[in-house]
């Protein structure tokens, strides 16, 4: 029986990580209709500022210190990075084919997201990056099933993040114009709601969830690499997709639920088909809904 | 403006007359395949550097007689199939003298037999599935140890020294890591329970619920038949969640980064590995100070990669790269000590196994007493 719980709690931590992805890939089609594909690559690109600011501290002593402050400082530094990346990444390759068709969008996306896992790998190198050890050990142990802390921190983090995305998306103005322009982005910019500054809020809200993921992971691997925002990639937008693309509590519903039928499948049935699980799920669902498990939302007024 | 154009048309008829002298400039094309990018990187990149320390150090002697260059291609065979076939066709259409690699036996299979029917000899500095060479392929060479071997080794080992009596083993379903898991399972016979036979998928980074599966069966040891990047994650996540098992693995894992992501959690880990030679032979030396001087740590495949260069260098400087029988033959005479170990190779182009086991103990490795 604690095989069972063990595997929920690993189940809820992947799920967590996959949830945070996938908010960002279901806001931005939300807004634009696109598949932002370098969404992947900036969660990568967060899990190597937090190596490069933990490696740095660590070496300074910062990390024997005052640990909490240095994580947090990561985190941080992680998130400022990620969304000046994800609002550069807008303006650069997005705005200027924000009238063209969509497939030059996505292939605009695509090109980005090559480029941008190339750059790592040329800027980093083409090696895994080990992340300090200092937070990743340790645990403790409830009824034979064992919680690590990073699990806990994992699980925690993400539903406080969620928690404060639905608060701002809910109860501010900019949230609201970010749910409007969403829902009809023409009737917004006639009663005065900028569509840029939104876009751009949308990216950097999308990126700094992102970032927190990418720390996150590395922490819970204990490295990172290059190419680690492809798969994950893939599976946060499948999980979009499977929850309700736009919908925001869809991508929560559909990170958890890709995150458990992964792990289960790995531990119940055959390990190597696990993502041919995750994604028989998809299909599945889709096949007799659609629209996704929560139904989508994205602008789909004809003017 | 008339006396420009008389100098350029000065310049052309020098350059005519001169060009076919530089296209008498022999070139020693060289290449290799390793995986360059890709989860695989590290060890290909370690394959790579070895060769270019060979090619430096024959450049530093004077370069190798009958050629005026020698030109390093190193290709990236990604560790798969067909991205190494695609690969050994380049290197074929170049008319390379003779071939590196590859790393991952699922790559080396494949490009053999696209360089073996060109005629270009290829020496595999760490494939060590048994098929490399076992197909009687006349241009295939192998500077590392045999899968039959490294397993017999592994085998004897668990059941003479660790004596135990039930194990777990995890592959990923590539030639490399199937072979040697179904060559374990095949040596421990009767003598040890396989109380679970798992797979994993290349490239996976969370094994928490095929962990929890196996922790729920309490092997006394889990046998990782796996690479490099995905034996340190199991390594980390197999402490993580308390598994008593004892952690064994193979010649793909055993490499510096193990030590340096695992951490404390690798301690204890056992390894086959070929014998390194002794330091103090001067080749050995010799290569350990290039290497270190200009790339740092070698990783495990560096002295093998730098022994095929050389082993390939070697030959044509005495054969000649025309005659790609005769340069065949002149490999298989060789007779030399190694950067890591010393080799001969029998008719089927293998250089003899000599595994050994090494433990993890306080971050290094260090062979098992």
């Amino acid at each position: 029986m604690e095989v069972f719980f063990q595997q929920i709690i690993n189940g809820l931590t992947l799920g967590s990580i996959y949830a945070l992805i996938a908010l960002g890939y279901t806001m931005v089609y939300g807004i634009i209709q696109l598949i932002n594909f370098a969404h992947g690559e900036i969660f990568a690109a967060g899990g190597y500022i937090g190596v490069i600011v933990l490696s740095f501290m660590q070496a300074r002593g910062v990390l024997d210190t005052h640990p909490f402050l240095g994580l947090l400082l990561a985190f941080v530094l992680a998130m400022i990075y990620c969304a000046f990346l994800a609002v550069a990444l807008e303006t650069v390759a997005y705005r200027p084919l924000r009238g063209a068709s969509r497939l030059a969008l996505l292939l605009s996306a695509l090109g980005m997201s090559i480029f941008l896992s190339n750059g790592m790998m040329l800027a980093q190198g083409v090696y895994d990056k080990a992340y300090p050890h200092f937070f990743t050990s340790g645990g403790f142990e409830v009824g034979g099933v064992i919680v690590t802390n990073m699990q806990v921190f994992i699980i925690i983090g993400s539903v406080l993040l969620m928690i404060g995305l639905n608060l701002f998306v809910n109860r501010t103005r900019l949230g609201k114009a970010m749910r409007s322009t969403a829902q009809d982005r023409v009737m917004s910019a006639i009663l005065g709601i900028n569509a840029n500054k939104t876009i751009v809020t949308t990216f950097v809200i999308g990126a700094v969830l992102a970032a927190a993921a990418g720390v996150m992971v590395g922490l819970y691997y204990g490295s990172v690499r290059f190419d680690m925002g492809f798969i994950p990639g893939i599976k946060a937008f499948s999980a979009a997709v499977l929850g309700g693309i736009g919908n925001l509590t869809g991508a929560m519903l559909g990170g958890m639920i890709i995150g458990m039928v992964e792990i289960f499948a790995a531990g119940y049935l055959a390990s190597e088909y696990k993502d041919v699980f995750a994604f028989i799920i998809l299909i599945l669902v889709l096949y007799f809904r659609p629209t996704g498990i929560m139904g989508e939302q994205v602008d789909d007024t004809r003017v | 403006m008339r006396s420009v154009k008389n100098l350029l048309v000065l310049m052309l008829t020098v350059g005519l007359i001169l060009s076919p002298c530089l296209a008498m400039a022999k070139t020693l094309k060289i290449g290799s395949l390793s995986p360059l990018t890709g989860q695989y990187a590290a060890d290909g990149n370690d394959i790579r550097q070895g060769v270019e320390i060979a090619i430096a150090m024959w450049e530093a002697k004077g370069g190798v007689p009958g050629f005026d260059k020698i030109e390093y291609l190193p290709q990236d065979s990604g560790c798969d199939g067909k991205q190494a076939v695609s690969a050994a066709n380049k290197l074929a259409n170049l008319e390379v003298a003779g071939v590196v690699g590859a790393y991952c036996s699922s790559a080396t299979i494949p490009a053999s037999d696209v360089l073996n029917d060109a005629e270009i000899v290829m020496l595999t500095p760490a494939s060590t599935n048994e098929k490399v060479t076992d197909r009687g392929y006349k241009y295939m060479f192998r500077v590392c140890g045999r899968d039959d071997d490294q397993s017999k080794a592994a085998a004897e080992f668990l059941i003479d020294v660790l004596k135990i009596k039930t194990i777990a083993i995890v592959d990923d379903k590539t030639t490399y890591t199937q072979g040697l898991a179904d060559n374990l399972e095949k040596e421990l016979g009767g003598k040890v329970k396989v109380v679970a036979r798992e797979h994993i998928n290349q490239g996976d980074k969370d094994f928490s619920g095929i962990l929890t599966k196996i922790k729920a069966l309490d092997p006394d040891v889990l046998y990782m038949s796996l690479y490099n990047p995905e034996g340190n994650l199991m390594a980390i996540q197999a402490k993580r969640l308390g598994l008593r098992a004892t952690l064994m693995s193979e010649d793909a894992v055993y490499h510096p980064n193990y030590l340096e992501i695992a951490k404390d959690a690798g301690e204890g880990t056992y390894f086959t590995f070929g014998q390194p030679p002794s330091e103090e032979i001067p080749e050995v030396k010799a290569f350990m100070d290039a290497y270190t001087k200009k790339f740092g740590q070698p990783g495990s495949y560096s002295s093998y990669a730098y022994d095929a260069a050389n082993i390939l260098l070697a030959a044509v400087a005495k054969v000649g790269a025309d005659d790609p029988d005769k340069l065949a033959e002149e490999i298989r005479a060789t007779n030399m000590q190694g950067a890591s170990k010393k080799i001969t190779f029998d008719v089927k182009g293998d250089s003899g196994s000599t595994y050994q086991i090494l433990v993890v103990k306080d971050g290094k490795f260090v062979p098992y007493k």
